[in-house]
């Protein structure tokens, strides 16, 4: 269980790895081969070091931190009693000035960093200094709902992987960020394209796709890291889609389906799982021990009508696992079975160690939903343990949606959003970030359109209500709050927790703040001059730590648009 | 114009017949150019910029036009005789060149003041992008002629343009006064 040992493991392996990037350190060669062999080399991203990835206090190897994704930085020398002393130690500005929602990853003082559009920059990570610049030339075709974002690399042995707008994954070599191979995920005129970060274990290059609102039929693609050869797909809409006729949500509220209609028009269309949509925004957790991923699927297509969609939609607004080597189902956990709001589930699922109800201590998985709970499973078979309180708002749930509109909260981006939560693991706590975003919900019925927006309808924002945001703080062992701080817009982007005892995390309003992790006082802000909506990530050089973040703006949310990467320390 | 256009046509068609024979883009172009323009400014009001219009967009408005979720009595004939590549060509080709200003006016204050008001209630530049400029497979708005703007929204709001659900469900929720606001707006721009 290498994944839960984050305390004794996060000391060790920063203080050695220290010692291996240390400049004027003089160890004998023996010494550095046995460095060398057991974190790898750090010129080239080996799956040991990414393995280590939770307790490296210099890197940051994976879009959350690691394989759990826990987004618990385990450097601990900005905390609670310097923070206040943090300050920009650098600024990048790239070429594109449009949303930012990436996750910077930094090897061995080297940051990758992506913008809009699909661009990639190698930096500096004590400078900022430019490196590289890579320019995915994009296809006539490329189809999003929600912006032109990009979230980030993946980074393994000596390359660098980015999938595209036009729904390719694309191998760069880590020195020069010149192109190695490229590959066609799916086929971008069906609507399908790539914002996410890829996920690279063992020699694979794992990716999800967006497209829930085109009528795709969703997918995860395991890929040659080598080659690009595609491994295994997992569909994530199964050829026979309807389930159980579940008529209650995974808190036990009545969704008010008429599964007698929805009976009649399956016997009529026959199963509707070629486009039924069920993307996957976001990365896999992955299990090292039992080689298992666990990743959350999207909304079903068309979001708002269920006329055209009869039965539970599975595996769409579901947690799901699936073998690593295989792509073959192990389990899941349908949270809303025939969404008709798009209350759908896209933040990154993270491994955790988690009471049951018991109270005996167990592998969890939790997950952020876009209805404002924090769902905690079981990860052996994805069974629910238990939700926690609702961190927004809810309001006449589940109202089905009408013409003319029908006002429901939590609004369709959430709750929580795609933003992944942090957690830390000593004080048993998740932090997310929610939207309280009031809309009405109107459903107005379409045929598929062949890979245009597909709705079925629309969301409104009810423009006299006040929309707000918080950041919380979750005992995921209760279910119970422990902290919340609201904020004045909603939130989308991200958050990062240290062992320096802190959270990071960044509002629309460009305010990018550290709060203490265990209280939830505010500690630190800094004003960024644009949208901080993207997860901060955290990284040291030459003994420095730094927490550094992208201020762009969001698309989504339609927050002041920017170009800047920047780095803070706190000295 | 009408007589005249399905004159046109007829010719058009026949020589899209042949197309069978290796042509070059420049060839296959010369057929659009006799309504799009020779130099980029179409023949009449009715028919929409071609130049510097999105790749994607072009590309898809053949293929809608092909298989008839978009329909238009001259412009579906002559998508039939296309294959798949000649659209992406002609959609490469097209986008390439400069988009061409047709100078017209800007719209006067009250006009341009109604149409911002529906356009940012609506979103509009959320999906067309600042200064309605467009990107892949949203197309360009802003200098596009107003004759074609009023006319293809308006087919929108009353489903005769059907194929972007989206667009004829947005469309819908404004007044016919504010649809006229928009076109003389974004075509002034
Ligand atoms: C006989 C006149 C004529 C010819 C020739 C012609 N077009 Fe058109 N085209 C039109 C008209 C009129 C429209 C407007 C259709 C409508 O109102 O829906 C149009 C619309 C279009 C559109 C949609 C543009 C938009 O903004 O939605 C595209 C794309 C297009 N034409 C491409 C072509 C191509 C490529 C060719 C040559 C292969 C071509 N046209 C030849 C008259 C013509
Ligand atoms: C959700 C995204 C979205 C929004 C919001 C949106 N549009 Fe569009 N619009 C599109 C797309 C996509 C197309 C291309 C339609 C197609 O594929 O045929 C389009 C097409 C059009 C066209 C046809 C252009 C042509 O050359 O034929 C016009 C005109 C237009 N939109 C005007 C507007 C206006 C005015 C607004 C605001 C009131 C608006 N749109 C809001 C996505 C959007």
């Amino acid at each position: 269980m290498t994944s839960f040992k984050f305390g004794t493991l996060s000391i060790g392996a920063a203080a050695l790895l220290a010692g291996v990037l240390g400049a004027s350190i003089a160890t004998k060669a023996g010494d550095e081969i046995k460095n060398a062999t057991k974190f790898g080399n750090m010129n080239s991203v080996t799956q040991d070091l990414l393995n280590r990835a939770g307790g490296d206090g210099n890197n940051f190897l994976l879009t959350n931190g690691d394989y759990t994704q826990s987004r618990y930085f385990p450097n601990k020398q900005i905390n609670v009693s310097n923070v206040s002393k943090l300050r920009p130690a650098w600024v990048f500005q790239t070429e594109v000035k449009d949303s930012m929602e990436t996750s910077p990853i930094v090897v061995n003082g080297i940051m990758y960093v992506t913008t809009s559009f699909d661009h990639v920059y190698a930096l500096d990570a004590r400078t900022g200094e430019e490196l590289w610049h890579y320019k995915q030339k994009l296809g006539p075709i490329t189809t999003y709902c929600c912006g032109p974002n990009n979230r980030g690399v993946a980074v393994y042995e000596d390359m660098v992987y980015l999938a595209t707008l036009d729904a390719k994954l694309v191998a760069l070599d880590a020195k020069t960020g010149k192109q190695v191979w490229e590959t066609q995920v799916a086929d971008p005129e069906l609507g399908y394209s790539e914002t996410m970060a890829p996920t690279a274990v063992k020699g694979k290059i794992l990716v999800g796709t967006n497209g829930g609102e085109y009528g795709i039929r969703g997918f995860v693609k395991a890929f040659d890291a080598k080659t690009g050869k595609n491994l295994w797909t997992f569909n994530t809409v199964p050829e026979s889609s309807v389930g159980v006729w579940a008529t209650n949500d995974a808190t036990g509220r009545d969704m008010h389906r008429d599964i007698a209609a929805e009976k009649a028009a399956l016997a009529k269309n026959g199963d509707p799982y070629k486009t039924l949509g069920g993307g996957v925004w976001q990365n896999p957790a992955v299990d090292l021990d039992t080689n298992r991923i666990y990743f959350v699927v999207g909304n079903p297509s068309p979001d708002l009508d269920g006329s055209l969609r009869p039965g539970d939609n599975l595996y769409t607004d579901s947690l799901v696992s699936v073998d690593l080597d295989t792509g073959k189902y192990v389990c899941h956990f349908q949270y809303i079975a025939h969404d008709v709001w798009d209350m759908d589930a896209v933040s990154p699922p993270a491994i955790v160690k988690v009471a049951d109800k018991d109270g005996k201590m167990i592998k969890g998985v939790i997950h952020g939903g876009k209805t404002g709970h924090i769902y905690v499973h079981d990860a052996k078979d994805c069974s629910l343990i238990r939700f926690s309180e609702a961190m927004v708002p809810q309001e006449n749930m589940w109202v089905l949606p009408t013409k003319d509109g029908a006002r429901m909260l939590p609004g369709a981006n959430g709750g929580v959003e795609w933003s992944p939560l942090a957690t830390n693991p000593s004080l048993g706590l998740a932090y997310a970030i929610n939207l309280h975003q009031p809309m009405t919900y109107h459903v107005e019925s379409s045929a598929y359109p062949a890979g245009k927006l597909w709705l079925g309808g629309a969301f409104k924002i009810i423009p006299t209500e006040e929309q707000w945001g918080n950041v919380t703080a979750v005992d995921y062992n209760t279910g119970k709050i422990k902290w919340q701080v609201k904020t004045q817009q909603p939130m989308i982007g991200g958050i990062l927790a240290t062992a320096g005892g802190l959270v990071f995390t960044g509002e629309s309003n460009g305010q990018f703040e550290a709060f203490d992790a265990e209280t939830g006082a505010a500690l630190w802000k800094f004003q960024a001059g644009a949208g901080v909506n993207a997860p901060p990530s955290s990284y040291s050089v030459d003994g420095k730590q730094y927490v550094v973040v992208a201020a762009g703006g969001n698309a989504q949310v339609d927050s002041k648009r920017g170009n800047s990467i920047i780095a803070f320390t706190a000295d | 114009m009408r007589l005249v256009l399905i004159a046109f046509v007829a010719m058009v068609a026949s020589s899209i017949s042949h197309v069978a024979v290796a042509q070059s883009i420049e060839e296959k172009a010369a057929v659009c150019a006799g309504c799009h323009g020779e130099n980029g400014k179409p023949v009449s009001p009715e028919i929409p910029v071609l130049w510097g219009q999105k790749e994607g967009y072009i590309y898809l408005q053949l293929r809608d036009l092909k298989r008839g979720d978009r329909k238009h009595e001259i412009m579906s004939g002559i998508a039939a005789g296309l294959e798949k590549t000649d659209m992406q060509e002609l959609a490469k080709y097209f986008s390439e060149k400069p988009w061409i200003n047709l100078q017209q006016k800007s719209a006067d204050a009250p006009t341009a003041s109604q149409a911002q008001q529906v356009a940012s209630s609506a979103q509009c530049e959320g999906c067309h992008l600042s200064g309605y400029l467009g990107d892949s497979t949203i197309p360009r708005l802003a200098g596009q002629s107003e004759t074609y703007l009023l006319k293809t929204m308006s087919e929108f709001r009353s489903g005769a343009r059907a194929n972007n659900a989206w667009m004829v469900t947005l469309l819908k929720s404004y007044s016919d006064s504010d649809i006229a606001a928009l076109s003389k707006y974004i075509a002034g721009l």
